[in-house]
């Protein structure tokens, strides 16, 4: 990999070999593909956004008390939503030290228990993160600017990327624990 | 046993003595809580954010994982809206209509909301602030026609917009930078954030806020409720009585940043101009018109508030 | 329990939950709930999502994926190639020179970036391929590009530097200029290393070749005119372009740090689509898509440690270490040397802006006293905090070379980076000794303080 310039898209996750557990982890990345193609558009526009907040303000002497907030906004979707993507690829890095050292059976169960834990974290972040959406959106919170856009926005995507990667864990367990035959070293990770 | 509390703020560190008067404030107020409860009440104060960021305090509070706090109140005017008549050009022009607040009706509505929303007043703080800039003087709204401008808050904002400036919306960490190159032509903020921000070393004027001002800005020392109750109703008391007494102590030390800030500016060789009466009438009167409006606007308890806060003119 | 000792255990437990496997962004967030829920009042917990969102929220930290984009455009692009074929043909003579071009483009992406992973990304998506395929060793290229990132935090605009004047109430102006000296000199030390190593790597794949091994891209006799090389210069337009561009945005006073990030994004697009024609959705979304993994996988780890170091600062850890060294009473330097190695240990886990505002409060008033220059102890953390930024277990540059290059084993990656890390602690035993390295620039045009 990485050796060129790869212009091609990337092939696609590792799909688990229990038909369920399979036709989940289908429409999950096909949501995915599509958080991404949207995150892509997420990500031009904000470079266009505050590049037109340096030409309006320079040229046009206009304020530019928007820009800022929609950018963070805009980023901060893509960021939270991304995360099961990302996920999915097991693109979120990781000391992969053990799994030159322990027996493969010893290291199937190791990778169960650490995407248990981190599912439990990340279903435990959604939550509150539901209630702090639920916070912001009964009380009508907004953010300190002249702007002033709600608070619900981000907290929202917050919640819903969070608990999209949750679900993105579950099924990387589940497809783990279904597995018919073991892969040799540290299925479907990257060394 | 000692119960330990957490003060936390967003300014410099720096010690009982020496230092920004927010944070020896905070010290002090330790220091004699400490010592008046015989060491059952300890502190640990967190300066510069360096427990949490500065917009999420408010809300700690409220919800009791954070006991105290100095914190400009209208940082939390997304969450509550009334709270931002803390940071209304033209509505205070003075530190003794600031100090008459807290034992006027406006004060006592305002504690009221606030203990509604879990928060309790400890120590009532104004601080006048003024405009740093590079471009030219700024003392009448014409002045800021055209201006790149950061007002640092909707209110104020609105004010500016209304003057004619170009408002310019960056945090403030980027504020020198942007002075610095010309980003951004002028910054209004606290006379202590104008020094602490070091902002005389890329301004040719500034516009202080000794004497008259249509820029105050309350940031009270506030505790959560939920910890506030737990305590002793001598501990209680203990915290309330400090609280009172310092404020004394801040608005003679927001003063002196009032006068100090001048003279900082002068060193660095640049031009310090004075509001008058007359001046200041100039800006209250688009203030009304725009952000005191756009304030009472938003719901009846604003309007309410707003109504307290005129008789005090 | 007191401060220290449940510090050790957050260390221990921290460790113990990286090493198990588990990804480092829900690893850190993981032990630092678990230590809320043991050690900290229950509405803790209720607090996490809204202190990870106003950490998170702020354009400055979010700058960092235009950051990556206006990097990964010009690097991942038939742009990066023709740059890097044209530094070659121009260089191929000096023993490294590919790997000094590499240190200068970190340098030059550092003075648009206010942040070190960016820096890193950036120039290491081209960078690092074109240097592997010319024969440098994985380990060499990745180290290279590490340390070359780390200088996206010492050279003007610093994210971390924005901080650290705040704190210590210091200039920020005189510490942007306090920072380019000691840049500088970081520039020439890794270069001076990369010609050490490329010679070296030369004769080691020399002396394999006429064992009779495989040739080595090392060995490959190249001859460039001077009217091949000429030709190969107007390659390099697109990016003086862009480079000049985005300073001009950035030091004319037309954009805002932040907007020059968003700016400079949407100028390398422009330029690829115009001079590559690479405009088309199936072009361009290849390097968007690998952009949005890198900063998504950098941002949850960045988020997810600024709650580690919220709950760290709550349970008083980092507070009460830097409290006990100032306690000592230590000599001056001894002062100096311990405290530098707790903001090495402390860089094990901790991002660059939580060491500077759990620790300045409390270890510049004891430095002050001891008659240290803060503009100069500023430059002197920043090097050592850089050193964090390449060194296990939480180096985000190591990560995002991880993710640039994912064939290289963390292992390669870490021997890699460990002569640089040397390096700069030369440069920082330099700064000791002759504190004019970065107090002359800022003396000269501010005056002396
Ligand atoms: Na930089
Ligand atoms: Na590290």
């Amino acid at each position: 990999m990485s050796h060129g310039f790869e212009l091609e898209p990337p092939k696609g996750p590792p799909i688990p070999d229990n038909p369920a557990v399979a036709a989940i982890a289908r429409v999950l990345n096909a949501i995915n593909e599509l958080i991404v193609k949207v995150s892509m558009v997420a990500m031009l526009l904000t470079a266009l956004v505050l590049t037109y907040s340096v030409v309006m303000r320079y040229l046009f002497k206009v304020p530019t008390d928007w820009q800022d907030e929609a950018s963070v906004f805009m980023l901060i979707g893509v960021s939270f939503f991304s995360g099961a993507y990302v996920q999915s690829y097991r693109g979120h890095i990781g000391i992969e030290f053990l799994s030159t050292v322990l027996p493969p059976s010893v290291n199937r169960v190791r990778l169960i228990m650490v995407d248990v834990v981190s599912g439990a974290f990340c279903a435990f972040f959604s939550w509150k993160s539901w209630t702090l959406f639920h916070e912001a959106w009964v009380d009508g919170q907004t953010t300190t600017s002249t702007f002033a856009p709600p608070l619900w926005i981000p907290y929202g995507m917050m919640a819903l990327g969070m608990s999209l990667l949750s679900l993105q864990i579950l099924t990387q367990v589940l497809a783990a624990i279904t597995v018919s035959k073991v892969a040799p070293v540290a299925a479907g990770r990257p060394a | 046993q000692a119960t330990v509390l957490k003060i936390s703020h967003q300014f410099p560190g720096g010690t009982l003595e020496e230092g920004d008067f927010r944070d020896r404030l905070c010290r002090m107020f330790a220091a004699e809580v400490q010592k008046r409860t015989k060491g059952a009440l300890k502190f640990e104060i967190y300066p510069g954010s360096s427990l949490m960021k500065t917009n999420a305090q408010f809300s700690a509070m409220r919800k009791g994982a954070l006991d105290l706090s100095l914190v400009p109140l209208s940082y939390a005017g997304g969450e509550v809206p009334e709270v931002n008549i803390g940071l209304m050009p033209g509505l205070v022009p003075s530190y003794e209509v600031g100090a008459a607040w807290k034992n006027a009706e406006v004060g006592k509505e305002l504690n009221r909301l606030l203990l509604d929303k879990g928060i309790v007043v400890v120590s009532w703080i104004w601080q006048a602030g003024g405009v740093a800039s590079r471009t030219k003087a700024v003392v009448d709204p014409d002045d800021v026609k055209g201006m790149k401008i950061r007002g640092g808050s909707r209110e104020v904002d609105l004010v500016l917009k209304a003057a004619g400036a170009a408002v310019v919306s960056l945090p403030s960490n980027e504020i020198y930078a942007a002075m610095q190159t010309g980003a951004m032509d002028a910054a209004m903020t606290s006379s202590t954030s104008l020094m602490s921000f070091r902002l005389e070393e890329v301004s040719k004027y500034l516009t202080s806020g000794r004497g008259q001002s249509y820029w105050y800005m309350f940031e009270p020392l506030m505790m959560s409720k939920a910890i506030f109750d737990k305590l002793s109703k001598e501990q209680q008391a203990t915290i309330m009585a400090v609280g009172a007494e310092l404020e004394a102590f801040a608005t003679k030390a927001a003063k002196q940043d009032d006068a100090l800030v001048a003279t900082v500016y002068e060193k660095k060789g640049a031009k310090v101009v004075d509001l008058n009466a007359a001046t200041v009438k100039k800006w209250q009167a688009i203030a009304k018109a725009t952000a005191w409006k756009d304030y009472a606007d938003r719901n009846e308890s604003c309007a309410k508030l707003m109504k307290m806060a005129e008789k005090l003119l | 329990m007191s401060p220290l000792t449940l510090g050790v255990l957050y260390g221990v437990v921290t460790l113990l939950v990286m090493f198990s496997g588990m990804s480092i962004a829900f690893a850190l967030g993981v032990v630092a709930t678990g230590f809320m829920y043991f050690f900290m009042p229950a509405a803790s917990l209720d607090t996490i999502t809204q202190n990870v969102y106003e950490e998170m929220a702020s354009i400055t930290l979010l700058s960092i994926p235009l950051f990556i984009l206006k990097g990964a455009a010009i690097g991942k692009s038939p742009a990066g190639r023709d740059l890097y074929s044209a530094i070659h043909a121009w260089l191929h003579k000096v023993p490294g020179g590919l790997g000094i071009a590499n240190v200068f483009a970190c340098a030059m992406f550092a003075a648009m970036a206010g942040s070190s992973p960016a820096t890193c990304s950036a120039i290491g998506s081209a960078g690092i391929p074109e240097m592997r395929r010319r024969g440098y060793s994985p380990g060499f290229a990745a180290g290279i590009i590490a340390a070359g990132g780390t200088l996206g935090i010492l050279l003007p605009p610093s994210i971390t530097m924005i901080l650290y004047a705040v704190a210590s109430e210091q200039s920020l102006g005189r510490l942007f200029l306090a920072g380019i000296g000691p840049g500088l000199l970081l520039v020439v030390l890794f270069s001076g290393y990369a010609v050490y190593r490329a010679r070296h790597e030369y004769q080691l794949a020399l002396a394999a070749y006429q064992q009779g091994g495989v040739k080595s891209a090392y060995l490959d006799e190249e001859h460039f005119t001077l009217r091949q090389k000429v030709e190969m210069l107007p390659r390099v337009l697109p990016f003086v372009i862009l480079l000049i561009g985005v300073m001009v945005a950035l030091y004319g006073g037309y954009a805002t740090p932040s907007e020059t990030a968003g700016l400079g994004a949407l100028l390398a697009m422009v330029l690829i689509a115009i001079v590559y024609r690479v405009w088309r959705p199936k072009d361009i979304a290849p390097f968007i898509a690998s952009t949005i993994k890198e900063s998504t996988m950098l941002l949850f780890i960045i988020g997810m440690s600024l709650l580690y170091s919220y709950v760290m600062s709550y349970l008083h850890i980092s507070q009460s270490a830097a409290q006990f060294v100032v306690d000592l009473h230590l000599s001056k330097w001894l002062l100096l040397s311990v405290i530098l190695m707790m903001v090495v240990v402390f860089g094990f886990f901790l991002p660059p802006v939580s060491i500077i505002l759990m620790m300045c409060p409390i270890i510049l008033p004891p430095l002050r006293a001891a008659g240290f220059d803060l503009i100069w102890f500023g430059v002197v953390m920043t090097i050592v905090m850089e050193m964090g930024l390449i060194h296990p277990p939480v180096g985000l540059n190591i990560f995002v070379i991880k993710n640039i290059a994912s064939d290289i084993p963390l292992r390669d990656i870490v021997m890699g980076v460990l002569p640089f890390l040397l390096l700069m602690l030369v440069a920082v035993i330099l700064l000791c000794l002759m504190p004019q390295i970065a107090t002359a620039f800022p003396d000269a045009l501010m005056g002396v303080k």
